[in-house]
Formats: structure tokens, sequence, C-alpha cells
């Protein structure tokens, strides 16, 4: 009431050249000059503005793309190699001598009845010559009728405890050490041991001499041998031998099989050396120089007699749920997406999602209001019988159908944002086709337009010229109003699940991953800020539209 | 006026018809992987029917083997005599399931409508009294905050303060994991403080819609010539909004709130899921995410049949409170 007194005291106190009473605005101006100083209006205008910047030019300016996604290094404890104590015989073959398949059981067979001569499945006749502990030497047989028992080759042998002897340069074994044993002429084809061989450098390829002589020197503490006319030196440790060629480090031999869990990896004998040396002494972990000669740790786990040798390794993971850095303002989300990208481009579909449901509503609403409320009668009553029907069919749970619709036929991202937009205005068009049937229903019967029939203007000039933009304000403030529960609609079903779908981004669908308890309660960043966004868009679409209504009806002032 | 109900009744009635028919229409649409699964389920028992079978006859069974129009002719003269047939999903009749589903629906409801009403009425009446004043300023945008938020943010938010960071809640459900050794007293207690956090999310989204209505209204009724005639008398302001102006802001306010009665059975489809109470909303929500066609067609028309029976009784208040509507 104190307020139109102070106006009223003002205006009189003007004089007829007062500027301020000069100066007349158009209705229009008059609007601009109400909306602008509507402080709440000027709010929703900037952050309206900076959604824009931030989802269109942002998208631009982001050296992102939506569905990038980014990896990380992680140290993980990875299994490296797995050592086994060796419990079967291992061969080495001659050259262009090949094994029965069966020759590993049959060995053991063998060496404990101390039957040395056998027969394989496959047929033909094998046999082992013990030449020292735990090592073999593999022949294969052809049965001999010759009798040799009284010979004295079979005696001498069987006195140095050796089932194998020569006569007339022809090798020729014997079963058991009994009085009559079966004789057999034999070939050697391989050494057999429960030792595995590495050489020093990783391109040495180990001669089946070489082995031989070697496994049998290791077997009778011999500190040295010879084999293809080289001399070489053995050396008895702990956890193996070592052999060297002219004091050089040449090959090891262990009792312990190693494998590597990357196929290719060369464990180098000093490498096993190390990890025999940690096993023996029962320790858990021992360190090793990689080839730049930093030591890594190695942990060794203990797994019924088998050992795991592990290593902290740098793995390339995705990059899921990254606090917010500088590379990731606002960090990444469960996918290793960078989530400020999300939300650029998450706003351009929630923005146009908002504006072409409502043009479409406007379209719709706007032709079928006006033709109701400008012809009436029975056209008017039927296209309002169809806004009640309309307006009675449930928004929510028909979106909800339509969503699992599209997600039973999967249909493409695209496809589903596009279908989005019509089902949205196809439900929503009654509301904006109530207002102009009413507001027209209403100016039909002002003066103007009795005035504008008179001068005799054609029907479509009459609507179009004279009734449209007169329902125009209306159709602003609702459309504004309109747009952010378009954009609530359409996150809440995102949200959902329903709405749009992966790779596409909504602001909707990034809140979606506090369905997840755990993300929820730990990974604020991912989604609080997509609900700001929501609220702060649709927010300031609400002040907009509040501000245009009070500016273009001003009988709200007092 | 017993004349203008019974045509408007009739309106309905007609409305209602069309408006099934389309949500029939739509709902033959959805998917029927309910039917399919069940088939394979069926199919895979020992010496059963083939699947092909299986889903021929339980598509007969269902109602699902004829046209459009013929279906949807067979469900409605059923739906009059209000035989809605079984739920799929829960597998017991609809209406049973909804007599066991609808009083939580109801109970969130009405605990809404009442504290919107205690607070968007007064603030809304306060704001319209000082227009662009800080009060008003500070409604409107409460308002306005309210009307934007998404319920499911809100929801969470919620969640994450009193469920998580200060336990005074459970995050979801409707009774606590000691409800059955409870005293029935506790027992309604448990239940209550279960609704407490649904109640403020429906709340606090749906109350600025009110609040700005009351304050329109208001407005409208401030600026008025009786108000002014009022005020010349030498009323005191008190009298004058109390009098004169409140009991006609009434008439409007009356007539939204009664159409919104019916409103209260229809479930808060968004929030009863985020909570997960067993309300209407959410039994439906359940019902549309496994394909259970005929609660989720029961849910629709019954949603569609209170809007129209609160426009409904909009219209019969509208005309009964404001004497100068003439009822023609």
């Amino acid at each position: 009431m104190s307020d139109t007194e102070k106006k009223t005291e003002k205006e009189e106190k003007m004089t007829l050249d007062d500027a301020a009473r000069v100066r007349v605005l158009s209705p229009g101006m008059m609007v601009l000059k109400r909306f602008l100083q509507n402080r709440l209006a000027i709010v929703g205008i900037v952050i309206i503005v900076c959604m824009f910047l931030f989802a269109f030019l942002g998208g631009v300016l982001v050296p992102y793309s939506q569905s990038e996604v980014f990896y990380t290094t992680e140290v993980m404890l990875k299994d490296y190699a797995g050592t086994t104590v060796i419990d079967q015989y291992q061969f080495v073959n001659a050259p262009d001598k090949e094994l029965p398949k069966d020759i590993y059981s049959k060995t053991i067979m063998a060496a404990t009845k101390k039957d040395y001569a056998f027969e394989s499945r496959s047929g033909g006749y094998y046999g082992i010559s013990p030449v020292g502990d735990e090592v073999y030497i593999v022949y294969s047989l052809t049965p001999e009728n010759g009798l040799f028992w009284k010979q004295q080759e079979f005696k001498d042998a069987a006195d140095a405890g050796k089932n194998i002897f020569e006569k007339d340069g022809e090798l020729y074994l014997f079963n058991a050490f009994t009085e009559r044993p079966d004789f057999y002429k034999a070939e050697e084809i391989a050494v057999g041991s429960m030792r595995s061989f590495t050489a020093y450098s990783s391109d040495t390829r180990l001669s089946y001499e070489f082995c031989r002589e070697a496994l049998i020197a290791g077997a009778n503490n011999a500190g040295s041998f010879k084999a293809d006319g080289t001399e070489y030196q053995l050396n008895a440790g702990d956890s193996g031998e070592l052999i060297y060629i002219n004091g050089e480090e040449y090959a090891f031999v262990s009792p312990m099989n190693f494998n590597p869990v990357v196929s290719g990896t060369y464990l180098s004998p000093a490498y096993k050396m190390t990890a025999l040396e940690a096993i023996e002494a029962g320790e858990e972990s021992f360190t090793y120089p990689d080839n730049d000669g930093t030591e890594v740790t190695y942990i060794l786990q203990n797994k019924n007699g088998q050992y795991l040798i592990r290593r902290n390794q740098e793995t390339k993971v995705i990059d899921k749920y990254a606090s917010p850095s500088k590379e990731h303002i606002f960090g990444t989300d469960g996918n290793g997406m960078d989530l400020l990208t999300r939300l650029m481009y998450g706003g351009r579909i929630s923005l146009l999602i908002g504006f072409v449901v409502i043009a479409i509503e406007v379209t719709i609403g706007t032709i079928l209001g006006g033709i109701a409320g400008f012809f009436g009668g029975w056209i008017d009553n039927l296209l309002m019988r169809l806004v009640d029907v309309v307006y009675c069919i449930p928004s929510m749970p028909l979106y909800l159908i339509l969503g699992s619709i599209m997600d039973w036929y999967q249909a493409p991202a695209t496809a589903r944002i596009y279908l989005l937009c019509v089902v949205m205005a196809v439900i929503g068009w009654v509301g904006i086709a109530r207002i102009v049937r009413g507001q027209i229903l209403s100016l039909r019967e002002q003066e103007f337009m009795i005035a504008a029939e008179a001068t005799g203007i054609s029907v479509r000039r009459r609507i179009f010229k004279h009734l449209i933009p007169n329902v125009v304000p209306q159709l602003i403030v609702y459309a504004s109003m309109g747009l952010g529960e378009v954009i609530l609609a359409e996150a809440t079903l995102s949200y959902l699940g329903l709405g749009i779908k992966y790779p596409a981004a909504s602001w909707g669908s990034i809140i979606n991953a506090v369905n997840d308890s755990y993300v929820m309660t730990n990974y604020l960043f991912v989604w609080v800020p997509a609900g700001f966004f929501i609220l702060l868009t649709v927010l300031a679409f609400n002040f907009i539209g509040d501000g245009l209504r009070d500016a273009f009806d001003p009988r709200m002032k007092r | 006026m017993k004349k203008f109900i019974l045509k408007r009744l009739l309106i309905s009635v007609v409305l209602l018809f069309f408006v099934s028919l389309i949500i029939y229409a739509i709902m033959r649409c959805m998917p029927t992987s309910f039917v399919e699964n069940q088939a394979r389920a069926l199919s895979t028992r020992p010496g059963a029917k083939s699947y092909q079978e299986w889903v021929a006859q339980l598509n007969a069974q269902y109602g699902l083997d004829v046209g459009v129009l013929q279906g949807y002719l067979r469900w409605a003269s059923k739906a009059v005599r209000l035989d809605f047939g079984d739920s799929w999903y829960w597998n017991q009749p609809i209406l049973e399931k909804f007599k066991n589903v609808i009083w939580y629906s109801f109970a969130l409801g009405l605990a809404t409508f009442i504290l919107e009403i205690i607070i968007a009425v007064p603030l809304g009446i306060a704001a319209a009294r000082k227009q662009y004043s800080l009060t008003d300023y500070t409604v409107t945008v409460i308002a306005l905050i309210g009307i934007s938020l998404p319920s499911f943010f809100f929801a969470t938010i919620l969640k994450y303060i009193f469920s998580i960071k200060l336990g005074w809640f459970d995050l979801s459900g409707t009774v606590s994991r000691m409800h059955q050794s409870m005293t029935p007293m506790q027992q309604f207690w448990d239940i209550a403080k279960h609704m407490v956090l649904p109640i403020i999310t429906i709340t606090v989204v749906s109350i600025g819609s009110l609040m700005r209505y009351v304050r329109a209204n208001m407005l409208e009724v401030l600026n008025s010539d009786y108000i002014r005639t009022a005020r010349a008398k030498g009323l005191s302001e008190n009298k004058v909004i109390n009098h004169h102006a409140f009991r006609n802001t009434l008439i409007p306010i009356v007539t939204l709130l009664g159409g919104s009665l019916p409103g209260l059975f229809s479930g808060a489809m968004i929030t009863e899921q985020l909570f997960q109470i067993p309300g209407i909303g959410y039994t439906s929500y359940v019902c549309v995410m496994q394909g259970d066609i005929p609660f989720v067609m029961f849910y629709l028309v019954f949603l569609a049949a209170l809007t129209l029976l609160g426009n409904l009784i909009a219209d019969i208040l509208y005309a009964a409170v404001d004497p100068r509507v003439r009822v023609g």
C-alpha cells in the first residue's frame, strides 16, 4: 500500500517535459525492462548461458571424448615364476632319437624294481642303466638270444655294478643283477635324471653329450669331465652343480624346475641359484638385480611343495573412480571415463532433449489448441476430449514401459534419444493446448477481434497475426517452466537406466552410479556434480519462467 | 447439481474407456519376455511339452493370442466386474496384491499431503503479503528449488547424510531387523521411522507447486477491489488478511487440494523404488521391469481413474465452494 502511495507522489512531482515522463516504452520494451529488473530471472539467465557454454563450447574445448577410457598403471603383486622340485625323470634325448611316451613311468618302475629292461606300451624294448644316483642312461633294446652269462665281460660289468657291457663292438644290456639275466643288444638314446639344465647365456644350446657327461660327473662327484672334446670343470653346491669352461660359468644343473609365468622370460642360472638358496634357507623373499641393475624384491610362496615366485609389477588398469586431479578435474567414473567430459556431453543431451521436446509440444499444442479455441463448437469439444484422454495417461510409468520396450529391442543410443523426445512431446502437449485454447477463447470475444473480423481479414491472418501473438507471452512462460520439467523427467529416466544409455552420457545416467552403494558412500565426486547440474539448470529455467510471468503480467504487481 | 455430477461422471467413464484402450494398446507392445521365460522354464521340466506349445498355451491363457481390440474388449468386460486377473510376477490376484500394498502408499501420501498443507499454505500467504520482500524471495527460491530438485538426487543426498553419515535411519525398507521381536507400539514407531526420509523427499519435491499456487492466488485476491474496499474502510491489516483475503483464497486452494485427494492412492513410483517401500508404486515398478503386463495394465488404468476422479472432485468442489460458479 505504501508503495502505491509513494509512486503517486512521485508522479505528481513530475513536470510535463520531464524526461522520464516523455520517454514511452513499447510494450515489448516494458516487458524486457521488467524482466531485467527481476534479479532471480537474471541469475537464471546467467546460469543457462553458463550451462550452454559449458556443454556446447566445453565439449569442443575439452581434449577428451565422452567415451574415452583412461588407464593408469598400478603396482600389483603378480606371479613371476614357479619352481617345482623335480620328482620325475627328465630326459635329454640323444640326437635324432625318440623316446616312448610311457618312458617316465616305466623308468620309475624299473628303477625301483631294479629290473632294468622293459617293454613300452607301444611295443619295443627299452632299458636303463644306472650311472650314478638317480641318473640313468636309456637304451633302446633288441632281445638277444645269445647266452652271455659265462662271458668275462658280463662278470666284470656285474662286479662293477653296471648292467651294461661291450663285446665285439656291440653294447649289451642285462636286466638284473642275477646269475642268469636276460640279455639285450642296446643302443643309447637318452639320459634321464631328476635335474634340469640352464645355460648361462640364453643362446647356448647344450649338447646331448654335454648333458650326459655332466650328469654322470655330477652323480659321481667328479671335479671335471670331457664332452665334445672340451674340458669342463664342475663345482657341486647345495643347490646344484655349476659347470665352468676355462674358469668361466657355462651352465647350471639344479634339482628344481623353473617355469616363468610369461613364456619367453629368460631366467638366468644366477637368478635360479639365488632363488634356490632362498628356498633352501627357508626365506620368504629374496632380491635379485634386474637388467637395469636395480634390486627387485621377489616373494616366495610355498604351495604344496611348489614354490611361487611373485614380484610387484606395474600393470595397466582402467582408471576407475579416480579422484579429481589435474588431468581429470571431476575424476573418472566406473568405466574410467573423464567425468568432466561426460558432464559436458551429458549437458548437451539434457539441454537438447529439453528444447526439442518443448518445440514439438508447442507446435502440436498451439495448432490443436488454436483450432479448438478459434472454431469452438464440436471441434473444440472433440479436441478437448482428446486432450482429456492424453492428460489421463500416467506419464512416468509410461516412460518406464517405453524404456523397457526399447531395452527389449536393443535400440541404439541415438534412436533412444529421438524416440524419448517424441514420446515425451506426445504426452506433454496437452498443457499447452489447454492454455492456448483458453487464451484464444477469451481473446476471441474481445473488441479488437470483432474489429479485425469487421475489416474482412482472412481467417488465417486473424489467427496468426492477431490471436497467436497475444498467446505468445503465456506460451513462453509455460515453455520455460516446461523445459525444466522435461529435463527432470529425462534425468529420472536415465537415472533408472531406461533413458540415455552408455556410451552416450546424460546427467541422469551419471548419477545412476549411486545404485552401487559403495560408490554412493565413497565416491561423492561421481554423483554430486551431476545432481547439482540438473538442479541448477532446472532451477534456472524456473527462475526465467517465473521472471517472464511477472514481466508479462504486471497485474500481479501491487 | 445432480445433473451436473451425473454428466461429468458419464464423460469420465467414456474418457476412461478410451484411456484404457490406449494403455492396453501400449501394453501389448511390451516385451513378452515374461511369457517366454516362463515357457522356457516349463518346457525344461521332465516330460513337458515343447517350448513352442507352451508359448502358445501361455499366450492363450494370458489373452495375448488375439488382436488388440478383441483383447481389450475381453479385458474390459472382465475389468468392469473388477476382475483384473492374476499378477504374473507376484503370482496372486491383482486386487489382493493391491490391497496388501496400497496402504503403504496411502500412508506416505497422506503424511506428505498434511505436511505440504501445513508448510505451504502459511508460507505462500506470507510471501504474497509482502511481495518482493526478503520473505517473498526466500519462499520463491525455496519453492523453485523444491520443484527443480530431481527426487532421486535429493533422496540420495538424504540417504548419504542421514543414513550413512549420521546413521539415524536405515537406508531402505520399511522395517528394521529386529522388527518381529518388538511390541506393537515399537513396531509402529519402527515403520514410522523408516517412512521419515521418503516423506521428506516427496514433501520437498512436491511442496513448491502448492506454495506457488497459494502465493499466486493470494496475490490475485489481494489485488481485488473488495480488499481495497476493506482497507478503505480502515480495517486492520490482520482483519483484512485473515477474514477477507484468506477466505477468498481458500476457494481455489480447497479445489486444488480436493482434486488431489485421489492422488494420495497413486503411489510415488520413483521415491518408493529408491527407498524400497513396498507400496503400489514400487510394486508396479518391479512389474514394469519384469514385464508383468496384467499388473501394469491395472496400475495405469487405476492412475487414470484417479486423475479423472480428481478432476471430478475439483469441479464439484469448485461449484460447491464458490457460489459465483453456476452449474449449468
